[in-house]
């Protein structure tokens, strides 16, 4: 049987690592005690697993260092950090983890992977007492809270980092259109853009990443709730509603109608859409966050730009439809969970408490560039210099729907994307064809959803 | 054609048969094979050196010292079967993300899993477009590394520099591989250009229906090397003397490649062709970072198919199933290919006895 499929090995590994973690059994015992406030974790290890940044990798092992010490001065634990380079990477890891019940403490998760490892059961939910040994509800951006469990009383996810989305403008281009201010919905922003377009000199209106893998259900996600429509309604997906087709349309109009996208953007991923604007070839940059700020400080463009709040009003309105959500950008950003299966939990509360705290938010944020989820250190940072449109869409970010189905949903929308990509490239999406692929979107996330549980 | 391609084992069987002729006790008498080497030594100085019980039977029929496997056996049992009968019992669970935790007690749904995996998925379309974008960069690559073996065989100045050349794409890691061509293939990137010069407009590389093109044409790019390297070691197993026989009775090139050379050349490129096969239909990485997750439909291979299942929907149980279905859909042909080309007993002529 050494013939097997690439497929077979994907889940033989699986079930190895599933068998071999089942073998393991728990090894580490003894419970940490907490006396009053003080915890003493004195001979104690906290085991952390943390996303590494290949964008700062010296930084980070700096702040792993600073923070160990730190943890250690007021626990008297030592604190051991794992690292995890993907999404998968880290599946893989809560995977064997819950299996087995031993690994890491406390993990950082991605917002949108919150839902799914929630769906594990794996991680626990914060009761009262468990939210007072980190200071309280109130001590977060209370928008960061919204990916962090199904309700308000169901949290697990503790809110790390944001990471809202927002978009890049050239000032001089704009100046030169005679634009005042960014547009404030999606019509309007089509109209700048119409403005700021001149293919004979290789400028666009807006740079998009059409090809990007996950760009794409970002767009359609805020159109959608943006016109009153949530995609998902309890367990009944709403894909097929006509405010997904309309969110498709002007997307897909950008480049095929407007025409104020460069036609090679087609093949674009998100950091190729930021070379362009970079190069000072489009007015707008889309879907960016904190990240792209060293790229454009270093580039030509450097002082010449600036972040603006993506538009709120649904394609078709001039204002925020009433009763609608006006999502400026999804939830993004790192939760911090705490195993269900850990020994010290008190000891894990007590991590995260120190690195929630407004100081050590604020010296996060002027290393790695994320924004603070500590409210006061969120509210400090508004006057920094690209700051003030950042933590605006911070504090109007929404979390997408909170189901272990959402992956699905997610990938069936950028589905939809990639599979009309040749028909973008022609200059002319179909309508019966985008309708096509709408409703198998539709129909795959329903099966999705029927299973969750 | 077994005498040509593979005259060693021949030479071996019909010892072995000399032998067996000669008496199964001792084996004295010079067994002379057919391409003049005196084959005695063996079995003589093993009949003196082994106790009366056991000698001149040699290591091949009864007494065989089988629990010498043991070891080799077990770890086979731990490393190949048990994952494998895992796998098997995962693909009749109702395993994902919400059963993951206590993923024994996953609710057992017997072939729930199968029945939606041959239904409501893409898996046959998937199968299909693995065996069939590798079965063509195979057939493709083969004369093309062929090709490259007999052109390189005879020593010439700069032969080194030119095979090391060819074995540039196999040395490179697949993911570079494929990054370095999704930056030529893109809208705008340097193929499209070059299309355009001739005057043609090819469309899009990565997405549509043209990404099952841009597969093979990447895949022939990266493996050829392999099977060209398979094929030089089937060359240097030419008899040099049948060369100048073949030269002393005035075979031209062609007619020495086709009747002397290219059946030294079976086995190494059969092999060749089912180890290319089935790496291809294994390759995750060259789809993966080509085209990226979600698949275009147009290549949507069986790997890409099992990841996203597996890793993005979390139906583990699923993804076992379609992974058991197409083993046994894969399967299937291989053994018949291999019984076939006899490439699973040519080194053991007569071993099963």
């Amino acid at each position: 049987m050494r013939f097997g499929t690439k497929a077979v090995m994907a889940s033989i590994a699986t079930a190895a690592a599933l068998a071999l973690s089942a073998c393991g059994g728990g090894s580490s015992s003894g419970g940490s005690s907490s006396s009053g406030g003080a915890v003493n974790g004195a001979g104690k290890t906290l085991d952390v697993l943390v996303n590494v940044n290949t964008a700062y990798p010296e930084q980070q092992k700096q702040w792993m260092a600073d923070i160990t010490t730190k943890f250690k001065q007021q626990t008297g634990a030592d604190l051991k950090f794992e690292t995890f380079t993907s999404a998968n990477d880290e599946l893989t890891r809560i995977q064997t983890s819950v299996v087995s019940g031993q690994g890491p403490d406390v993990y950082s998760l991605g917002t949108t992977f919150t839902p799914t490892a929630y769906a594990t059961k794996a991680f626990v939910t914060l009761s009262d007492d468990d939210w007072k040994k980190i200071g309280g509800k109130d001590r977060f951006n209370q928008n960061a809270l919204g990916i962090s469990g199904p309700d308000k009383d169901h949290l697990a996810g503790i809110p790390f980092v944001s990471r809202p989305f927002v978009m890049a403008y050239n000032k001089d281009l704009l100046k030169a259109a005679g634009i005042d201010a960014p547009a404030t919905t999606w019509d309007g922003l089509a109209e700048q853009a119409k403005k700021l377009t001149d293919p004979s000199k290789g400028q666009y209106g807006m740079a998009i990443a059409y090809k990007d893998n996950f760009d794409p259900w970002k767009y359609i996600w805020a159109m959608s709730v943006q016109a009153g429509n949530n995609l998902v309604d309890g367990k009944t997906a709403k894909l097929n509603d006509p405010a997904v087709k309309k969110a498709y349309q002007t997307y897909f109009g950008w480049l095929t109608n407007d025409k104020v996208v460069n036609p090679a953007s087609v093949g674009w991923s998100n950091s190729q859409a930021l070379a362009e604007f970079a190069a000072g070839k489009a007015g707008y940059f889309l879907m960016t966050s904190s990240g792209s700020i060293p790229t454009l400080d270093k580039s030509p463009l450097a002082g010449k730009w600036d972040y603006a709040l993506m538009p709120t009003a649904a394609p078709g309105d001039s204002s925020p439809k009433s009763g609608a959500t006006p999502a400026a950008s999804i939830l993004s950003g790192d939760n911090l969970v705490v195993a269900n299966y850990s020994k010290n939990k008190d000891l894990a509360f007590a991590y995260v408490n120190l690195v929630t705290s407004k100081d050590e938010q604020l010296n996060y944020q002027k290393i790695f560039g994320d924004l603070p989820a500590n409210a006061d250190a969120l509210a400090s940072l508004q006057s920094a210099p690209h700051m003030a449109a950042l933590t605006d869409a911070a504090k109007k970010s929404y979390a997408t729907p909170f189901t272990g189905a959402w992956g699905d949903i997610q990938l069936a929308l950028l589905n939809v994307t990639v599979q009309s990509i040749p028909d973008l490239s022609n200059g002319n999406v179909p309508d019966a064809a985008l309708s096509q692929r709408i409703q198998d979107a539709q129909n795959k996330s329903q099966q999705s959803l029927d299973r969750a549980k | 054609m077994t005498t040509a391609s593979n005259p060693a084992s021949e030479s071996r069987r019909a010892a072995r048969t000399a032998r067996r002729a000669s008496g199964p006790a001792f084996a004295v008498g010079p067994d002379v094979t057919p391409d003049g080497t005196t084959a005695e030594t063996v079995p003589a100085i093993a009949a003196g050196v082994d106790t009366p019980a056991g000698r001149g039977r040699g290591p091949s029929e009864r007494n065989r010292p089988l629990w010498m496997l043991i070891p080799g056996g077990l770890l086979m049992v731990i490393v190949i079967i048990v994952p494998l009968l895992l796998g098997i019992y995962m693909s009749l669970l109702d395993l994902d993300q919400y059963t993951l935790r206590q993923w024994i007690e996953a609710p057992f749904i017997a072939f729930a899993n199968y029945v939606e995996a041959v239904t409501s998925t893409n898996l046959f379309h998937g199968v299909w477009l693995s065996v069939s974008y590798s079965f063509i960069s195979t057939i493709i690559a083969m004369p093309i590394g062929i090709a490259a073996a007999v052109a390189t065989q005879n020593a010439f100045k700069g032969r080194a520099v030119v095979r090391s050349v060819f074995l540039i794409p196999y040395v490179l890691p697949s993911f570079v591989v494929a990054t370095v061509w999704r930056t030529m293939f893109q809208p705008g990137g340097i193929v499209e250009h070059g299309f355009k010069f001739f005057g043609a407009d090819p469309g899009l590389f990565l997405n549509g229906p043209n990404t099952y093109w841009t597969l093979i044409f990447v895949q022939i790019w990266a493996s050829w090397p392999f099977i060209y390297l398979l094929a030089l070691a089937g060359l240097q197993s030419v008899d040099h003397e049948v060369h100048e026989a073949s030269a002393l009775d005035g075979a031209l090139w062609w007619t020495k490649l086709r009747y002397v050379v290219f059946p030294y050349l079976k086995g190494p490129v059969s092999l060749a062709f089912i180890i290319g096969m089935l790496n291809h239909i294994n390759n995750f990485t060259l789809p993966f970072v080509l085209f990226g997750i979600p698949a275009p439909h147009d290549v949507e291979l069986l790997p890409v198919l099992t990841y996203v299942t597996s890793f993005q929907s979390f139906r583990f149980g699923l993804s076992a199933a379609m992974a058991v279905v197409s083993l046994i859909l894969i399967a299937i042909p291989l053994f018949v290919y291999l019984r076939a080309v006899k490439l699973d007993d040519a080194e053991t002529p007569g071993g099963r006895k």
